[in-house]
This record gives structure tokens, C-alpha cells and sequence, in this order.
């Protein structure tokens, strides 16, 4: 990786941990208005460098919205002194997460992480600290524990991360294929395609004997034994021969394959199995909750059973801890 | 293309986990270091769901809906603790707890001041019941028969 990318890559956690050093709270702090600011700083040149999204408006446009509320709840929740406006914060940072699954089609996620997290444990959090803080904050929620460690800590934990994701997930080098396959699939007739495998030589008229980077592309990133690579070598034959209906149609499969799931990689794996839960990749089930019934019942039977063993040995465990009455209100 | 790559979807995980990793080093208050741990389950879910998504498998939404299970287990147990820690020590502050550390570590003292006048919030309260009305004529006539 270049030095310069690097740099563009560490640049946002960088900032915006200093802007968390700045806003959590201790004794002595600057006006948050420094912080914050910074830490917006941060996240709009996250989302400029980082984030890539594409055509389609709206998507995009929830997405921002939702990742953006989550993260700056996130900010406002560690860095904030009243415990009560903290767990208000966080119920927001459930309920923006919830707009993210349904962004991603889990719409039953959605409704019982709201149940869950924002109708059960918020509230009760809530119960509690006003229970037990009746007289007001106290100096502990002031200070905070190794502010600039624990920030540091932060900073090269999320930047690493960063890093590696890029590495693995960037889908950047992909819009050339993408590109390339589209230009096949629009393709009018057979000379255009000629013309096509010729890209940056027109002098070459011999089309069997030139080596196609498209193809070579695609067998870069499809293991040997995948549905992938089987697809590429019959692109490859079927450019040999100027088959060009058969070699639109591949084409087609293979761009689908890109724009629906982003990444090449999660294309196909070899030796995976297919479950009853697993489809196409980028493609769901339709009934959410139908397939995930399915799926929790067949394949992750034993698991509900433990589930329901752990919820039930948590409830019991509950009310031995809190049941006990101590010495003085006896 | 699709809207958002996957790569975008891990980056939020990311963030939300690594910021909940911070709130649980810095804050001293035990109910916030227990909504910071639950924050950093809540990017792990995002994960998981962004793969389920791309891979078009629902094995990770199952396994977002076990977390929800172990969330709800911790949350309960979690109170349970902290009402039995508040009841010994009157406060929220785990600094009050640091008589179980180890042996050879030296302990966390406060040393900023905090400056003065800056009065701690009050924090809400239910409203107290209104005063009591007082008793009406005919109530006492009646209580004196």
C-alpha cells in the first residue's frame, strides 16, 4: 500500500479521537465546541474518503443518514456527564442501527433489537440509575479514567481496522471489470466486439491470439473450482469464437454477480455448503421471518435450546443476586 | 453498483465497537461501562448482518438474534449486580471498588480538582404527591360523632 493512501486511510480515526479525548469528560475540559466540531470534521472526511456508494440516490442517502446518527450518538454517549442523557443516547444509537438492518433486509432484526434493547434495556437502565442517583451526579461521572490512553488505544485499534478492511474489501479495482463487462453486454454486433478485444492495440486484428485482460482480471480473483472461474473460461471460449449472443449472456451473469454483492470475492466459495437459509449471493430470501424461522429451526436447532437453557438459568440467576436481602434492611 | 459496499457496513461496525471499547476504558459510572460493552455488541451486529446480506446467507442474522439472547441474559444479570453493588457502596463509581485489585498495583487517585461552581446536574424525579388536602367540615363533624 502506498505511504499517501495510508495516510488518507489513518487520517479520519486520527482526528476523531483526538476530538473524543477532547469531549470526554475530566476536570479540566476545553468548551465542547472544539471537540465537536473536530469530530464532525472526522466523520465527513470518513464518509469522503472511506465510504463508497454508488448510483442509486435514496439508498445512499439513508445510509449516510443512519451511519451518521449512529456514530455521532455513539460520540455524544461516552463523552456525555449525565448518565441519564448517555442512555438516551444510546437508545439512539439502537434505534439508527435498526434503520442500517433494515437498510440490509432484516427487517425482523429491526423490530426485535427495538424490543429488546430500546423497549427492555433502555428503560430499564433508565429505572435504575434515576433509583440509585436521587440525589444527583456524582463527581465520578465527571472524570474520566485515562482519558488519552484509553483514546490512543481507540485510535490504533480503529485505524488498523481500517487498514486491513481496505485491503480485503475495497472494491475499487473491480469498476474496471465492471465497466468492461457492461461495455460486452451493450455491445451491438460482432465487429464491436472485435473492436472491444482489441481495447489499446486497433492494429492487432487477430483476436485468438491476444491475451484479454478482462479475462485474465476475472481469473485473478476467482479461485480455481468456483462457479466464478468456470464462468470466466467460458467467457474466454466464447470470445475465441464469436459466439455473441452466448457471450453477452455470460457477461451479463458475471456483471450481476459484481453489482449485486460488490466484491468478487463473496461470489462463490468453493466446498461451501448450501443451507436452507443460503441463496444467491446479495439475494435473500423474500419472507424474512419465514426463512429465518426456517433457518433457526433446521440448522441452529440445538443452539434455540441452549438459548432458551441460558435465558432461563439468567432469570434465575437474577433473582438470587437481587432477591437477597441485605443485613441492614433486615 | 449497490448502493452501499459491504466495506462501508464493516467501517460503522467498526467505529461503533471500537467507540464502545473506549467508553468502557474511560467512564467511571458502572451502568454506562455496561451500555458501552452493549454498544460494541451492537457493531459486531451490524457485521454480521452486512454479511448476511452480501453472502445471502441467514446465518448471520441467526447469529444476531443469539447475541440479542446473550444481551438480554447480561442486561438482567448486570442489574442485578449493580443494585447489589450500589446497595453496599451508595454509588454508581467503580473507582469505590478498587480494593480488588492486585496486590502490587498502585491505586487511582483523583488528583484535578474540579473547578469550583460547577455544581453537579440534578437528575429527574418523579413528582412528589401534592400536599395534604385539609380535612373538610363535615369530615371532622363526622369523625367527632
Amino acid at each position: 500500500m502506498e505511504s499517501r493512501n495510508l495516510i488518507w486511510l489513518i487520517a479520519p480515526p486520527v482526528l476523531g479521537f483526538v476530538a473524543i479525548y477532547l469531549l470526554l469528560p475530566q476536570a479540566r475540559r476545553l468548551t465542547p465546541i472544539w471537540g465537536g466540531a473536530l469530530a464532525a470534521l472526522a466523520l465527513v472526511l470518513g464518509a469522503a474518503l472511506l465510504v463508497r456508494t454508488a448510483t442509486v440516490f435514496v439508498e445512499s442517502l439513508l445510509f449516510y443518514a443512519f451511519a451518521g446518527i449512529t456514530m455521532a450518538a455513539g460520540v455524544m454517549m461516552i463523552a456525555q456527564k449525565n448518565p441519564v442523557h448517555a442512555a438516551l443516547s444510546f437508545a439512539l444509537v439502537v434505534l439508527s442501527t435498526c434503520g442500517l438492518f433494515l437498510l440490509q433486509a432484516a427487517p425482523f432484526l429491526m423490530a426485535a433489537t427495538i424490543i429488546v434493547y430500546a423497549g427492555a434495556i433502555v428503560v430499564t437502565f433508565l429505572f435504575v440509575i434515576m433509583l440509585a442517583q436521587q440525589e444527583g451526579a456524582s463527581s465520578a461521572d465527571e472524570r474520566s479514567r485515562e482519558p488519552f490512553l484509553a483514546s490512543l488505544a481507540g485510535c490504533i485499534l480503529l485505524a488498523s481496522l481500517v487498514c486491513i478492511l481496505h485491503q480485503a474489501f475495497d472494491t475499487r479495482h473491480l469498476d474496471d471489470i465492471a465497466r468492461e463487462l457492461t461495455q460486452i453486454t451493450e455491445a451491438k454486433d460482432d465487429v464491436e466486439i472485435k473492436r472491444l478485444s482489441c481495447l489499446g492495440d486497433p492494429t492487432k486484428t487477430d483476436i485468438s491470439k491476444l491475451t484479454r485482460p478482462l479475462v485474465e482480471k476475472l481469473k485473478e480473483h476467482y479461485p480455481e473450482g468456483t462457479r466464478g472461474r468456470a464462468e470466466a473460461d467460458q467467457l474466454q471460449i466464447q470470445w475465441v469464437r464469436m459466439e455473441v449472443e452466448p457471450l453477452k449472456k455470460t457477461a451479463q451473469s458475471l456483471l450481476q454477480a459484481i453489482q449485486s454483492t460488490g466484491s468478487l470475492a463473496l461470489y462463490d466459495v468453493p466446498g461451501k455448503a448450501k443451507t436452507p437459509g443460503h441463496r444467491e449471493p446479495g439475494k435473500l430470501p423474500a419472507g424474512n421471518v419465514a426463512a429465518l424461522g426456517k433457518t433457526l429451526f433446521t440448522d441452529y436447532l440445538i443452539a434455540v435450546e441452549l438459548a432458551a437453557t441460558l435465558l432461563l438459568v439468567a432469570t434465575i440467576g437474577a433473582i438470587v443476586i437481587a432477591g437477597r436481602r441485605s443485613e441492614v434492611l433486615r | 453498483m449497490s448502493p452501499a459496499t459491504l466495506e462501508s457496513y464493516l467501517l460503522v461496525g467498526a467505529v461503533l465497537f471500537t467507540l464502545g471499547m473506549v467508553g468502557f476504558l474511560t467512564r467511571r459510572n458502572l451502568i454506562l461501562m455496561f451500555l458501552s460493552a452493549e454498544m460494541m455488541l451492537q457493531g459486531v451486529a451490524i457485521n454480521l448482518v452486512a454479511f448476511a446480506k452480501f453472502r445471502g446467507d441467514l446465518g448471520g442474522q441467526v447469529f444476531v438474534l443469539f447475541i440479542l439472547t446473550v444481551v438480554a441474559c447480561e442486561a438482567a444479570i448486570a442489574l442485578a449486580m449493580i443494585l447489589m453493588l450500589y446497595k453496599r457502596k451508595k454509588s454508581l463509581d467503580v473507582s469505590l471498588w478498587q480494593e480488588l485489585r492486585e496486590p502490587d498495583q498502585e491505586p487511582i487517585l483523583d488528583e484535578d480538582v474540579m473547578p469550583p461552581g460547577d455544581k453537579p446536574a440534578e437528575f429527574e424525579h418523579l413528582t412528589p404527591a401534592g400536599a395534604e388536602p385539609p380535612p373538610s367540615k363535615e369530615a371532622e363533624e363526622v369523625s367527632h360523632v
